[in-house]
């Protein structure tokens, strides 16, 4: 019994607020889609692959919002670092056109990251204007025309190969998000992100580097773009200049709804996961509901909005 | 050779600080030994803040020596800075952070395999000294925002004494603090002084200074105007000498 | 810029025979047939409500063209008994197009209706469904390598080139066929709007030597149009025409005109707006709005998939007409465009 009740001590509501809504959710759809196919084994994964590469920039953004900073460039960076895969990939293999794109992706991370860090300009100004200059780039990188993508090993790797059944889209949602919460949770460095964002002056007391976790996080949210970039080119078999171009609302509403403050401090990577799959699973289910464009999108605002609101009210003093 | 072990735990002489131009303090000499409080006391822009970021290693001195029992150092380089700790006025406290973390905070301890945070191991060790300073809080896992002034300051000044070596600095430990909480602050103050640490406190309250320091050191306009045993003095002479009113 | 003006060119030279009268193909040089030869017998229609079939729009964006299709395809499907299971809106995304594919594939449906986003990228996306026999009706674009027959059932377009052509027409009988125009075209990678713009210039080009076109400005943001206008007659004050890709931004390039106190620079646009209208009709700078059939063509889509289904045979590139609407004709214009009475105060107005 009071094992019982030193659990409910540590359960912090608001923080558990998507895997509840989550639940809440998918038992609504499971009742009212019961007919439709929505329970099935390839309508479920259907939702992981779909929210796979959302998932992964959630991932990086919550260390950057741990560490007092936001980037709103990532989409930006998505579809950059897919062209460039991509353009790459045309003469050379696979793991060469993979390491492209996940440098483009580091690059512009650390172009965000010497402005914010060094230089101490506000990141949300920094990663906006980022954010438009690089969807320039990604305009004029081919000049709008979109990049095929026929590599057999690349279609495997981030397309529609799968490892003992297992998609590897799954497989990538699993991974990065294991090796994100490791780290976020379990190494000193994801201490001191926290840190960083809680009290930068605190850590820096305590001899924290805070300037290198800030750069850090920011390189760390331009690779997670690039690989997420990699996960779209790997869906659609090419590259195109709109990737990841209306993904900027939905991955920060997933990631404050799984619990991370927009203010720093504290997160949650799992939270993000759940917050990926739940916007996902609306997507989805709205869409198998027959509902209309206009309806699904007041109904999902509505969701999205009640789930906000819960988890960021703060608790009555 | 000097007899290092007999030495004091810091020795400032001499010290001087300018400002582009402007003196903010001069002619400090200063010793404490181990095991002993000393506090700092001196009106607004007296230059105490300023002596205590020399000691913490924030400033480098324009002039004069400082020694960590009787070796001549650089507080500003590392080798020499966990030589002394300092507990701030805002306390560097990360708020959303449990209390275990954040008296590890720079410091975490890691496990050897895969070089994780070793939570379970700071949790521990962070009871036994929570439990020794009798800091009194509900839990190591307990979060800094939900603690109350008095228990925050506590764990500060347990972090500065867990990670010290010799010296602690403490800038106005109890400003913000009611009658009940300081007197509780006060008691963990005087534990630290039987781990033979030097203290040195700047405190605005006399009746506190006179209640803990062994002695009193009084700045007034960035000199130091002269230092007594608190046993040897009382408050008028310490008012007259911050004030420089006879 | 130069690639736009060659392949502008190069359309041209594919879709045009060499004469004003311009003959649409297919991308693969198939012959088009009119949309309005596309039927669905009576006894086939009676099959069909037996049947019980479901049918799929999903769409690459929200617009009234697009809402004007809709309601041609579902009134269709209505009477012949087919259920619209999912819609949805890629929002110009080619990735969310493909989860949208997948999504809607759970409610298998037997006809899909789409509008591809660009070939390359959206045969991935349709490979799912061509591979399960889904009747697939395409509009205007193409995934590349799709088989007619066996991949897909058809291609439904506007007239894109006629659109483009219709358009040009219009300006240059508005500017007595001399003059100089600026071409305000959509800078986007976007089938329709690429192919009608470069249909404009390619039938000024080649139709009216007396017109040169001075400026050419890309235009990627709608709500950017009115500052392009502005910056345009700044440069040439004395225009005597504007051609706008499509009618959203031509609201803006109109304002920038009445910012102006313009009345003599004439104004072309394509698909159906209220305020555009309202200028016409109004004795404005608008001379002509070049509509689709759109209502048509979402009851032909709807009718190719309805026959795909029963396994006759569909011809591979279907086109719907061309209506130039001028303030003489507005009210038809709506009517036959998408289907519904135009705005009540372009009505009044027209009185």
């Amino acid at each position: 019994m009071d094992g019982v009740h030193r659990l409910l001590d540590r359960v912090d509501v608001r923080q558990n607020v998507v895997y509840v809504g989550f639940l809440v959710i998918f038992l609504f759809f499971s009742v009212t889609l019961w007919d439709t196919g929505f329970l099935s084994s390839r309508n479920l994964i259907n939702i992981v692959l779909q929210t796979a590469p959302a998932t992964v920039m959630a991932v990086g953004l919550v260390f950057v919002l741990s560490a007092g900073e936001i980037d709103l460039s990532f989409g930006s960076i998505v579809a950059v670092a897919a062209l460039v895969g991509a353009v790459v990939m045309q003469e050379a293999s696979a793991l060469v056109g993979i390491a492209a794109a996940l440098a483009a992706g580091c690059v512009i991370g650390a172009i965000n990251g010497a402005f914010v860090a060094f230089l101490r300009l506000p990141s949300f100004l920094v990663t906006l204007a980022t954010m438009g200059l690089f969807a320039g780039v990604a305009r004029t990188l081919t000049d709008l025309r979109s990049i095929p993508i026929t590599n057999e090993a690349f279609a495997g790797f981030f397309g529609s190969g799968s490892l003992f059944g297992i998609p590897s889209l799954v497989l990538w949602t699993v991974a990065v998000v294991a090796l994100g919460h490791l780290v976020y949770r379990h190494t000193t460095f994801g201490a001191h992100v926290v840190a960083t964002g809680d009290n930068a002056a605190a850590a820096r007391a305590c001899r924290v580097k805070v300037t290198r976790i800030r750069l850090s996080v920011l390189v760390l949210s331009g690779a997670c773009a690039a690989l997420a970039g990699l996960l779209y080119a790997g869906r659609i078999q090419g590259a195109r200049y709109t990737l990841g171009e209306a993904d900027l609302m939905i991955v920060i509403a997933a990631v404050i709804v799984g619990g991370t403050k927009l203010n720093g401090g504290k997160g949650s990577i799992i939270g993000a996961l759940f917050g990926s799959l739940l916007m996902g699973m609306l997507n989805n289910g709205l869409i198998l509901m027959g509902l209309s464009v206009s309806q699904q999108l007041i109904v999902r605002g509505l969701i999205i909005l009640a789930a906000v609101a819960i988890s960021l009210r703060e608790p009555a003093r | 050779m000097p007899n290092v072990s007999n030495a004091p735990a810091l020795r400032l002489t001499d010290i001087r600080k300018e400002f582009s131009g402007l003196v903010a303090i001069e002619n400090c000499s200063l010793a404490i030994e181990a095991g002993e409080i000393v506090a700092l006391v001196g009106d607004n822009g007296a230059g105490k803040s300023t002596l205590v970021k020399i000691i913490a290693g924030v400033h480098p001195p324009t002039a004069g020596t400082i020694e960590f029992a009787g070796k001549t150092v650089q507080p500003t380089t590392d080798a020499n800075r966990n030589d002394v700790e300092v507990v701030y006025q805002d306390l560097a406290l990360a708020d959303q952070q449990p209390v275990y973390m954040n008296l590890f905070l720079g410091r975490e301890k890691i496990k050897r395999p895969l070089g994780l945070l070793d939570r379970r191991g700071m949790i521990d060790e962070a009871q036994a000294l929570v439990s020794q300073l009798d800091v009194r809080i509900p839990s190591v896992t307990a979060t800094i925002r939900d603690l109350s002034g008095g228990q925050r300051q506590g764990v500060a000044i347990a972090r500065a004494f867990h990670w010290a070596k010799r010296i602690v600095l403490l800038d106005e430990p109890t400003a913000a603090l009611g009658v009940a909480e300081t007197a509780r602050v006060e008691e963990i103050i005087k534990t630290l002084r039987t781990q033979n640490l030097a203290i040195l406190i700047i405190s605005h309250s006399l009746d506190q200074v006179f209640r803990l320091a062994d002695r009193i050191c009084v700045l007034r306009r960035g000199s130091q105007v002269g230092i007594r045993r608190t046993a040897e003095t009382d408050k008028n002479e310490i008012v007259s000498m911050i004030t420089g009113l006879a | 810029m130069t690639i736009r003006l060659t392949t502008a060119i190069a359309t041209g030279l594919v879709l045009f025979s060499g004469s004003a009268a311009a003959e649409t193909v297919g991308p693969g040089g198939e012959e088009a047939t009119p949309s309005a030869t596309i039927t669905v017998s009576d006894s086939d229609a009676e099959t069909l409500r037996e049947r019980g079939a479901t049918a799929a729009l999903l769409w690459h964006t929200s617009a009234d063209f697009v809402n004007a299709v809709t309601d041609g395809a579902t009134d269709e499907f209505e009477r012949l008994g087919i259920e619209v299971v999912a819609t949805t809106d890629a929002g110009f995304d080619a990735a969310r197009q493909r989860s949208d594919i997948e999504t809607a594939l759970t409610l298998e449906p037997d006809i899909i209706i789409a509008l591809p986003l660009d070939p390359v990228t959206s045969a991935e996306a349709f490979s799912e469904a061509a591979e399960a026999g889904v009747s697939l009706v395409f509009l205007s674009n193409l995934p590349s390598g799709y088989v007619h027959g066996e991949d897909y059932a058809a291609i439904v377009t506007d007239d894109l080139f006629q659109m483009g052509k219709q358009a040009a027409d219009a300006l240059a009988a508005a500017m007595g066929e001399e003059g100089q125009v600026a071409w305000i075209y959509h800078d986007a990678d976007y089938y329709v709007t690429n192919q009608r713009d470069n249909a404009f210039m390619t039938t000024i080009i080649n139709d009216y030597p007396n017109i040169e076109v001075v400026a050419e400005e890309g235009l990627a943001d709608p709500a950017r149009a009115e500052e392009i206008a502005n910056a345009l007659l700044l440069r040439y004050p004395d225009l005597d025409g504007i051609y706008v890709t499509w009618a959203q931004p031509a609201e803006g390039v109109i304002a920038a005109l009445r910012a102006n106190g313009n009345d003599h620079t004439r104004v072309v646009t394509l698909d159906l707006s209220e305020p555009v209208a309202l200028d016409m009709v109004q004795g404005g700078n608008v001379a002509a709005i070049v509509a689709d059939e759109a209502y048509e063509l979402g009851r032909a889509m709807a009718a190719v998939g309805a026959n795909d289904l029963l396994g006759n045979a569909m011809p591979p590139f279907i086109v719907a007409p061309a209506i130039t609407v001028t303030a003489d004709n507005v009210a038809e214009g709506w009517t036959i465009s998408l289907h519904r009475d135009a705005p009540e105060s372009v009505l009044n107005a027209a009185q």
